[in-house]
């Protein structure tokens, strides 16, 4: 192809050169170019390397279903974007493109020796090749397929742009902004309602645009559009997306198109787009036709020759060749010397067309083939000439051309209309699935449905020839390199669905999901297996369209704004005071406080030695909470928790246990009853939304009778822990109107008074297995409560701790914590929580699986304690345990370590582990084995410290 | 190799704006301190009893500070230090949730733009005098309308550094 800029016609601005770069040489181009078409009107035949065999490759496409011209677009650090087509690149100054896959350069690729060896790479190759030995795969294979197949590379630092995001809402979404989904805008415009016109191009106009004589038109249509505000346009974006009940996605490309330097704002929106009636017009896809040779530089669609030089005045060759099998060939070919570009001769495989057509080929002073075919293509970076023969199979001639046009009939883009669920029918006049009878508030409009006048044709699967199939190189997908002769191997291998054959060839599984190939493909492998192409079946097509940026996809959450990260009203506190944070669900939350070079076994002993021995406060605000309220609330938690609750009096706590249905422990935590119709019931700090969406779902669906509703108060209470044997000492100046005293305030109580002159529900509860306090006081007075009683504390040696020493504290205690000493299979009777069930309640939240047989049954896995022989050993949770060591592998595995620690307090290490029978192995030495060395372990009660529980009651 | 350089700003830094923030229309800011309660009742009557206020009658509605939410409940924004009986004994729930969330004012023509970028409702048809529970993309907050260009936004106050800074970027983006 040796293309040059026609002296006129096209919709670019002559007067506004552009400069920009193409593999590092520079050209020139027009304002309204692509980077096709000024590369074209260059001269350039080589737009990049095929993916598997390094074919040279040139422009097949003027639009985004272009499989060949893949390039890299550069626009400063961190604004790489690969795998771009060409013909939707729209040309700014200073534009820096680049070719891909190929090494060291464009014209000379090591690479290309693929394509001399293609015979040994045939369809499945790689399956059958690179299985054996397994272990090469990752190290070996993988790796350098990678390097060899491949499209453009990917970025390697931060996206340095940024995304926005929006919602929209139109009574009708209009998608393709060709004349039919112009039309259809107008009329919907026109009724009232609101509209969006979704474009992809550049300009909105589609196939118009490459037709002078609709120009006025066009832009007439365009100016009604614009000035009624009730319409939205939407250029420069893809609707790449239809989701459930009417709900499209699409990208606008804000900043591409402009110079770096003009670029601000966001780079692309996301739309998120809900319509009442979506009208789609994507318009058609012009098929190519199978033969050998066929992917030849300057082999390309007529109608992409057509666009060329109606819209942009580029000529595609000097001696041009259109190979048709369809009306719209000749069409184009006219149109195409009616602006000056030569045609040499018009190809066709039918024996007669239409009179009109051939008179006005005749005309023009084409030369006319019918009942021809192309069997050959002269040239390897470029065509140099065609060789026809009649019926592909008779006697051969040569014709010199430099473009070789193929007009292989249209396939209506049923893309999104199938991702709605459109139904399809198959028809034989346009030898393409059409939609079917319609879906509710969805319709198609123009070529997407089947009504546009394209002309006629034939389809075929692949032109006649004498060479037989295995001998051509007959490309049906560009992009993945899938010649005619890989789906006839399928088939012969046993492939007989077409999404089998799809994935055995990678046919359509490129980047441009089969947009030119998919339809030829089905019709190999339906002459292949001799049966009808509907009943070979039709992929399916899912989002997205085209390929979208993860930026636009992602829009705002990333970086700092990911996700929230929840903090508590103290959380500032700790931030300053030099906590090492953790994070628990989406809270963060403080783990430590180092002083000094503490490491955090370091820290962590001294916390809880201090908590034993003196007195610590912790933040324990991220606990949920669900305030249960109405005469019907003692009722609804006798149902929901094994315990039993209508006896609690006002003023006094009760822990709760929560089973899901099938008797497995799924949250617990204390509740306190306020009043005799108002519980303040806490939850897990990672169970909290769960726990409460779990008790609405039985309020909703189960008991809708009772009175009793459930509001969060997870985020209105402050929670201040103040735990130890000084605890009381502590906090007894800061409270007003509460009695503190033993007698008066037992453990397991909650009362209502003020401290700090907040009001507050003081708890008295332990999770630490000391005296303890949990200060409840409203969010806004967390902060000054706690820096008071951080200040009262001081001469009793008040520690602040964090969560690790939380969990220390408990496991000496043998509390569990839901989620890891428990998996979610664990009952009550496996934790030794029986005391926490209610036996004589009638029912509550999975009691009836209790009596299910595999959990009546023995040799269930049960909470234990384990104690190393070696006291200075801590076991490494989730290890295995068995009991022979010196078994054969694998060996029988009694259960594993659900939590394991240093304990200061006890001067060694102490672990909780569920193991099969374990309250029946009491006193027994189990093995966990490690690698080099296996450790032995005793089985004990999960209890270590104060088993009295004598410390509680102080 | 991918190496990937720092934030300079992380989650953990993003913290609720002082000062109000403008731009392209749009102005945010941050409500004063107001009363908060959650209330809910089979009968609206028993309720409006109890508390001694007016109740709107259609989900959806606001009247006298008072949002209909749901079927059953009501959600109360009333001046800071105001106080709710709490109907103890009747078939009722009223409970005080002024510290669980904050308040945001986001005024302007660009309001409405603004509060979509991550709002799915279709606020063209979100009258004045309007209040929903709706998300902020994945945030769960209560919108309301209280007038053509004013919205008041409700949400928990661990969610509302992050709601703050991605209203600041979709402001800042338009």
């Amino acid at each position: 192809m040796s293309g040059y800029r026609l002296p006129a016609g096209g919709r670019i601005d002559r007067s506004r050169a552009i400069a920009f770069t193409f593999d590092r040489r520079g050209y020139r181009g027009f304002e309204g170019d692509s980077l096709a078409s000024a590369l074209v009107a260059s001269g350039v035949t080589l737009f990049g390397r095929s993916f598997k065999y390094h074919r040279p490759r040139g422009l097949l496409a003027a639009g985004v279903e272009e499989p060949n011209a893949l390039v890299t677009v550069t626009r400063g650090t961190g604004r790489t974007t690969p795998n771009l087509r060409a013909p939707s690149v729209p040309l700014h100054g200073g534009l820096v493109a680049e070719s891909q896959n190929r090494y060291p350069s464009l014209g000379f690729d090591l690479g290309a020796i693929n394509d001399r060896l293609g015979a040994f790479f045939p369809a499945g190759f790689y399956n059958k090749t690179f299985m054996w030995p397994r272990s090469a795969w990752e190290k070996l294979y993988e790796p350098a397929i990678r390097r060899m197949a491949g499209l453009g590379e990917s970025p390697t630092t931060r996206d340095a742009d940024h995304y926005a995001a929006t919602y929209a809402h139109c009574e009708t979404l209009v998608v393709g902004g060709g004349p039919a989904g112009i039309d259809a805008a107008l009329t919907a415009a026109e009724a009232g309602g609101r509209v969006i016109l979704i474009d992809e191009g550049e300009e909105v106009g589609g196939g118009a645009l490459a037709d002078p004589g609709q120009w006025a038109w066009l832009a007439d249509a365009l100016a009604r559009l614009a000035a009624m505000p009730n319409v939205r346009i939407l250029s420069r974006t893809t609707a790449f997306g239809f989701y459930h009940q009417n709900f499209i996605g699409a990208v606008e490309r804000l900043t591409d198109h402009l110079a770096p330097t003009d670029a601000n704002g966001a780079r692309e929106r996301l739309w998120r787009i809900r319509a009442g009636e979506v009208v789609l017009a994507q318009g058609a896809i012009e098929r190519p036709l199978v033969f050998d040779g066929n992917d030849i530089p300057g082999v390309m669609l007529a109608g992409a020759a057509r666009t060329l030089a109606l819209r942009y005045g580029v000529a595609v060759g000097r001696r041009v060749v259109v190979m048709a099998v369809h009306d719209s060939g000749w069409r184009d070919a006219l149109a195409l010397a009616e602006a000056g570009v030569v045609i040499a001769a018009i190809v066709d495989l039918r024996e007669t067309v239409d009179a009109a057509l051939l008179a006005a080929a005749k005309a023009a002073g084409i030369a006319c083939h019918l009942g021809h075919a192309v069997t050959g293509v002269a040239g390897r970076k470029a065509v140099s000439g065609a060789t026809i023969a009649p019926g592909g199979t008779g006697a051969a001639q040569r014709i010199a051309c430099d473009a070789l046009l193929m007009a292989g009939g249209w396939t209506p883009s049923v893309h999104l209309w199938s991702q709605a669920r459109g139904p399809l029918r198959w028809d034989d006049s346009w030898g393409a699935y059409l939609p079917d009878k319609s879906i509710e508030r969805v319709r198609c409009v123009g070529a997407c449905s089947g009504d546009w006048d394209f002309g006629g044709g034939v389809a075929v699967a692949a032109l006649p020839s004498a060479k037989p199939a295995h001998q051509q190189k007959a490309f049906v997908d560009y992009q993945n390199d899938v010649k005619s002769r890989d789906i006839e191997l399928a088939v012969r291998e046993g492939y007989r669905s077409i999404e089998h054959i799809k994935r055995y060839t990678t046919n359509g599984m490129a980047t441009d999901q089969g947009k030119t190939s998919n339809l030829n493909g089905l019709r190999i492998a339906s002459e292949a297996l001799a049966r009808p192409v509907t009943e070979v079946g039709l992929t399916t097509f899912r989002p997205p369209y085209t390929p979208q940026t993860f930026g636009a996809l992602i829009g705002h959450h990333k970086d700092a704004l990911f996700q929230p990260l929840r903090k508590t009203a103290i959380d500032d506190w700790a931030a300053t005071n030099g906590a090492v944070f953790e994070n628990v669900a989406q809270w963060r939350r403080a783990r430590y406080f180092p002083q000094g070079g503490e490491d955090m076994h370091a820290a962590v002993a001294r916390e809880c030695r201090a908590v034993r021995d003196g007195v610590g406060m912790f933040d324990a605000s991220t606990l949920g909470k669900i305030e249960v309220v109405g005469p019907d609330a003692a009722e609804f938690l006798n149902r929901m928790y094994t315990n039993p609750w209508k006896s609690l009096q006002p003023g006094r706590c009760r822990y709760g246990l929560l089973l899901r249905e099938d008797g497995f422990i799924t949250d617990d935590g204390v509740a306190g009853r306020m009043a005799e119709d108002r519980f303040h019931v806490t939850t897990t700090t990672g169970g909290a939304a769960r726990v409460l969406a779990m008790m609405e779902d039985y309020l909703q669906t189960e008991w809708s009778d009772l009175d009793v509703w459930l509001t969060s108060t997870t985020e209105h209470w402050g929670v201040i822990a103040v735990q130890g044997p000084r605890a009381r000492d502590v906090i007894a100046p800061l409270v007003e109107g509460i009695d503190l005293s033993p007698d008066a305030f037992p453990h397991m109580a909650v009362r209502e008074g003020r401290i700090c002159g907040a009001p507050t529900r003081l708890f008295r509860v332990s999770f630490t297995g000391e005296l303890g306090f949990e200060i409840n006081v409203p969010a806004d007075d967390a902060r000054m409560v706690w820096q008071a009683v951080h200040a009262a504390g001081q001469r009793f040696g008040i520690t602040p701790y964090g969560t690790e020493t939380m969990h220390v504290l408990r496991a000496e205690k043998g509390f569990i914590i839901v989620g890891q000493d428990t998996d979610g299979t664990v009952t009550p009777g496996d934790a030794g929580m029986d005391w926490a069930v209610g036996k004589k309640k009638p029912d509550f939240v999975g009691k009836r699986s209790m009596m299910r047989p595999d959990i009546v049954a023995s040799g269930r896995k049960q909470l234990v304690g384990l104690l190393t022989e070696d006291p200075d050993e801590v076991l490494e949770e989730g290890a295995q345990i068995v009991a022979d060591p010196n078994q054969p592998v694998p060996m029988t595995m009694l259960g594993h370590v659900t939590s394991s620690y240093w304990s200061a307090t006890l001067g060694r290490s102490i672990a909780l582990a569920l193991v099969r029978d374990g309250r029946a192995r009491t006193g027994e030495t189990l093995h966990v084995p490690m690698p080099g060395k296996t450790i032995r372990a005793v089985v004990g009660p999960t209890v270590f410290y104060d088993a009295e529980g004598s410390r509680l009651n102080d | 190799m991918i190496e990937i350089t720092p934030l300079a700003v992380s989650a953990a830094d993003l913290v609720v704006g002082t000062a109000p923030v403008s731009g392209h229309d749009v102005r945010l800011s941050l409500a004063p301190a107001a009363a908060r309660y959650s209330l809910r009742a089979r009968d609206p009557a028993t309720l409006a009893g109890v508390i001694g206020r007016a109740l709107p009658t259609r989900i959806g509605d606001m009247q006298g500070g008072i949002a209909c939410l749901g079927p059953d409940e009501y959600y109360a924004l009333l001046p800071a230090g105001e106080r709710v009986p709490d109907g103890a004994g009747l078939p009722v729930s009223v409970v005080d949730v002024s510290d669980r969330a904050l308040g945001f004012v986001v005024e302007g023509t660009g309001a409405a733009a603004a509060i979509a970028t991550g709002c799915p409702l279709d606020l063209d048809r979100f009258a004045v005098g309007r209040a929903t529970r709706t998300l902020f993309e994945t945030v769960e907050i209560i919108l309301l309308r209280e007038d053509t260009t004013r919205f008041r936004i409700e949400v928990w106050r661990s969610f509302a550094p992050w709601l703050w800074h991605a209203l600041v970027a979709a402001i800042a983006d338009r």
